[in-house]
């Protein structure tokens, strides 16, 4: 029993990380009907910031989210005006292969300036752990979670509550009908890319003092953003999170029921199956 | 658009053809007069990604069913054959037959889950369906010996009645082989284009709906393009195990091999015969260069850059790194730029300069 | 003979009703036509009838045969196909591949194909633009692609919806005469039209739609003087 509530609470608190790279994901398809195959490599450069200002400044990772997550959504308005933008009416290959292609300029440029050796960011507190109830639970994570939720109660609260977040609703939900009513489209697909982007840099930074960080560590996250933005449905917030939570604990009841090796098959097992049979994904309304 | 007027007869269909066995006539004699194995191993490349480009072509380019997933039939067709050889003693020649059996049998439980989506979810269900087999061969390690990989060491010489036709120790056999896949995955191409089932393909590939409306069974010619692409794919995959002598999960069943054989054909010149040999003419010379760095080398040479000025230094240790960087960059200027691939550019380039002229 | 009948056709969408509780019979050779405001379920109904969805209630029989419950595909083989109210042209082949995929429904052969594509193209009026690619095509050529295309595929029963939607009153007379032309070689054909005056001339008979339920049915002269029919038009242009 407690093996499975440790479990349980680990893959809780993982799957909020996940839920913020899901959420940035979601938000790209949702406005632009672009799947962001870069997303994970996004989150790669994310972690090498939150490295550098490690290592080289001092600044805590956590802390370093307030630095990281303007300068990745400049970084994310900067490609979506100079690339993605001009892609947007192309065949849905030539979109797929221009991100795919951006991931590789990433990833490579990182691996040029930091070599593609393991990189890890050990904090005072990395390894520590406290105990609730007989479980011991992994104190970063724990930070990390409370400030995925505080950044996805925030974003909640600007989609809902702005102008700027409802335009964005509305682009997502109906782009044409959304220009037709005066929204500015290109401006709200600038906005939604640079969330995307902070959102996977904020995601990197938090993750950073848990996780190996080398610069092909991106295609293994762009392919769990992808399952997490499926189980919740494309283009919802909301569905994203609890797509996030949903991967996060099958990942660790998997690694601690199945086997480790086989974790990441059930995930993906978990997601052919909502594919088929819930295609608007777990919460959404039909969207096909 | 390709259609009977092409197949007619005429003047210049004549012409293509007689430059066409020039060049094929060509391509048999270069063993004759080439010896070198790394100009040889060159080509071998160029023909492997020409079969893995007209495979996918087949599916991508024609049916317009984007699978980021071609490893899952590669790596199939590659396993399969080299198991075979290495712990049943079945010659590669036998055991790639079972390795297209075994292919066919994974496309139609692939078909049967992929291509009830479409679009973009069909793209990401066929990148988690090629993943599962990847892990699961990385985690049956007693069945394929997991991550470790299997060496390739018990090729039989290959003898008809009593003749020894090769025994595979240079590069020439192999030559022979990709040369002879790469013509054959050609002429598929071509016979599908000029039949019904190109015609049904490319309404597929434009317009479900409409293609379903005019008769056209979707499951089934989607599930007969899989087939063909993914048993052409097998070949590739068997080949390349046999030639470079070693399988394992993260080079014949990665997704990074699956966006390299999208590249060739995208690059290229999507849905077009030739456009693949052009993606392959293109890509594995170029980055057969910058990883053997030919390029900064060439530069030294050529006096354009003193190797031993800062630049220099620079290019010589960081250009064989940035190999995939360029890629990546060339990727997405062609996209940009040239969203027909490399043919469809060349092609208006020379319409272009035909008008000049005239 | 009745070449299709319709009988207690309903169409669900979660709670709403699109169709319900529709119910008539065409016979061979005729046109019939298919009209109502806005939302009546004339597209729904089109979409039931060729596999497209199936019917929640009710059967649709044609030549006999329940329809029920079969794919586009096979509807087509059997001899009923549908144009499309947004034109669907197979934009980057020649408007003789598009013609040649419906004829490729009837043959195997490319060269068979091909001489039937010529023939319908002739028929449309589009031998002019054989080798164009489909989607060069300007709104009213499109539309002609599309009728020659179904026509290829050899059907009995045609149905076409709004193929005169976006054209010039010269483009609709001549879609007009390729109707009548079609009628002449004995093809029966369902049409959705938008213009009262075209769909009064041309039809033989005419089902009214509204709001998803059938209003009523007769031969054109009957439909103009029917009050039921008049208030549901007044009612869509006042609302």
């Amino acid at each position: 029993m407690t093996i499975f509530l440790q479990s349980l609470i680990s893959g809780i608190l993982v799957g909020g990380v996940y839920a913020l790279i899901g959420i940035g994901l979601t938000l790209v398809f949702g406005v632009m009907r672009i799947i962001n195959f870069a997303h994970g490599d996004i989150m790669m450069v994310g972690m090498y910031l939150t490295y550098m200002l490690f290592s080289m400044v001092g600044i805590d990772p956590f802390l370093s989210v307030l630095i990281t997550f303007p300068l990745m959504y400049l970084l994310g308005v900067f490609l979506q005006k100079v690339l993605i933008n001009r892609v947007l009416d192309a065949l849905p290959q030539n979109q797929i292969l221009l991100t795919i292609g951006l991931g590789l300029i990433m990833s490579n440029t990182m691996m040029l300036a930091f070599t593609s050796d393991y990189k890890i960011l050990s904090t005072t507190y990395s390894s520590s752990s406290f105990s609730v109830g007989g479980s011991s639970i992994s104190q970063p994570l724990t930070i990390s979670f409370l400030i995925t939720a505080a950044i996805t109660g925030g974003l909640y609260w600007f989609l809902v509550k702005t102008n700027t977040g409802q335009a964005i609703r509305a682009t997502a939900q109906d782009r044409e009908a959304a220009q037709l009513m005066g929204i500015n489209v290109k401006r709200m697909s600038g906005i939604a890319f640079g969330l995307g982007a902070g959102l996977a840099g904020t995601a990197g930074a938090l993750i950073a003092p848990t996780y190996y960080i080398f610069p092909q560590v991106g295609s293994v996250f762009t392919l769990k953003a992808f399952v997490i933005t499926v189980l919740g449905g494309m283009g919802s917030v909301v569905g994203a999170a609890i797509g996030g939570i949903i991967v996060g604990v099958s990942e660790s009841m998997g690694a601690v029921y199945i086997s480790s090796g086989w974790k990441d098959v059930v995930v993906y097992v978990i997601f052919l199956l909502v594919l088929l049979f819930k295609p608007a994904g777990l919460l959404g309304k039909s969207r096909m | 658009m390709a259609s009977a007027t092409t197949s007619r007869f005429s003047r210049s269909a004549l012409i293509k053809l007689a430059v066409g066995l020039v060049l094929v006539g060509g391509l048999f004699a270069v063993p004759r007069y080439v010896s070198s194995p790394y100009a040889l191993h060159i080509m071998i490349l160029i023909f492997l990604s020409t079969i893995m480009g007209e495979s996918w072509n087949i599916l991508g380019g024609y049916t317009g069913q984007y699978s980021v997933g071609h490893a899952a039939y590669f790596g199939v067709g590659a396993y399969t054959t080299v198991m075979l050889m290495q712990f049943r003693q079945v010659p590669p020649w036998i055991g790639v037959w079972a390795g297209i059996a075994a292919v066919l049998v994974v496309a139609l439980i692939i078909g049967s889950i992929c291509f009830r989506l479409r679009g973009p979810y069909f793209v990401l269900a066929s990148i988690a369906v090629a993943e599962i087999m990847r892990l699961s061969a990385t985690n049956l390690d007693k069945f394929t010996k997991g991550a470790e990989g299997i060496l390739a060491t018990e090729i039989p010489v290959f003898i008809i009645g009593e003749h020894v036709v090769t025994d595979f120790l240079t590069k020439v056999p192999f030559y022979y082989i990709g040369l002879s896949l790469a013509l054959l995955t050609i002429a598929v191409t071509w016979a599908v284009q000029h039949s019904k089932l190109g015609y049904y393909f490319q309404a597929i590939r434009e317009d479900q709906d409409a293609a379903h409306s005019l008769g056209i069974n979707i499951p089934l010619y989607k599930n007969i393009g899989l087939a063909i692409s993914a048993t052409l794919t097998a070949l590739a995959g068997s080949f390349y195990a046999i030639y470079v002598g070693f399988v394992d999960p993260s080079t014949v069943l990665s997704l990074d091999l699956s966006v390299q054989i999208v590249l060739v054909c995208i690059i290229g010149g999507i849905g077009t015969i030739y456009g693949p040999v052009v993606g392959a003419l293109a890509l594995v010379p170029l980055s057969e260069a910058l990883r053997s760095n030919a390029i900064a080398e060439g530069l030294f040479k050529s006096g354009i850059v003193d190797p031993a000025s800062a630049t220099g230094t620079f290019l010589k240790e960081n250009l064989a790194h940035a190999h995939v960087l360029i890629y990546g960059i060339l990727v997405v200027l062609v996209i940009l730029f040239m969203p027909e691939g490399l043919l469809g550019f060349l092609r208006k380039l020379g319409a272009r300069l035909k008008q000049g002229r005239a | 003979m009745a070449i299709l009948e319709i009988s207690h056709v309903s169409k669900f969408f979660g709670g709403l009703a699109a169709n319900s509780d529709v119910s008539f019979t065409m016979e061979a050779g005729m046109i019939m036509g298919l009209i109502g405001p806005n939302g009546a379920g004339k597209t729904t109904l089109f979409n039931c009838i060729t596999g497209y969805y199936p019917p929640s209630k009710g059967e649709i029989i044609f030549k006999g045969r329940r329809m029920n419950g079969l794919q586009p595909d096979k509807v087509c083989k059997l001899g009923m196909v549908r144009t499309w109210q947004k034109v669907r042209p197979l934009a980057k082949l020649s408007v003789v591949d598009n013609v040649m995929v419906g004829a490729l429904c009837r043959t195997n052969s490319l060269k068979v194909a091909r001489a039937i594509a010529l023939e319908q193209i002739e028929v449309v009026g589009l031998s002019h633009k054989t080798d164009f690619l489909a989607g060069s095509l300007p709104i009213g050529e499109r539309k002609k692609l599309e009728v020659a295309r179904v026509l290829a595929t050899k059907p009995e029963l045609l149905l076409l919806d709004e193929v005169m939607g976006g054209l010039n009153p010269a483009e609709s007379e001549e879609i007009v005469r390729l109707i009548l032309d079609i009628k002449a070689r004995g093809v029966s054909q369902m049409v959705i039209e938008h213009d009262m005056k075209t769909i009064m001339r041309i039809s033989d008979r005419i089902v009214v739609l509204n709001s998803g339920e059938k209003l009523t049915e007769g031969s054109p002269e009957e439909v103009v003087h029917n009050q039921a029919v008049i208030d549901a038009y007044l009612g869509e242009s006042h609302a």
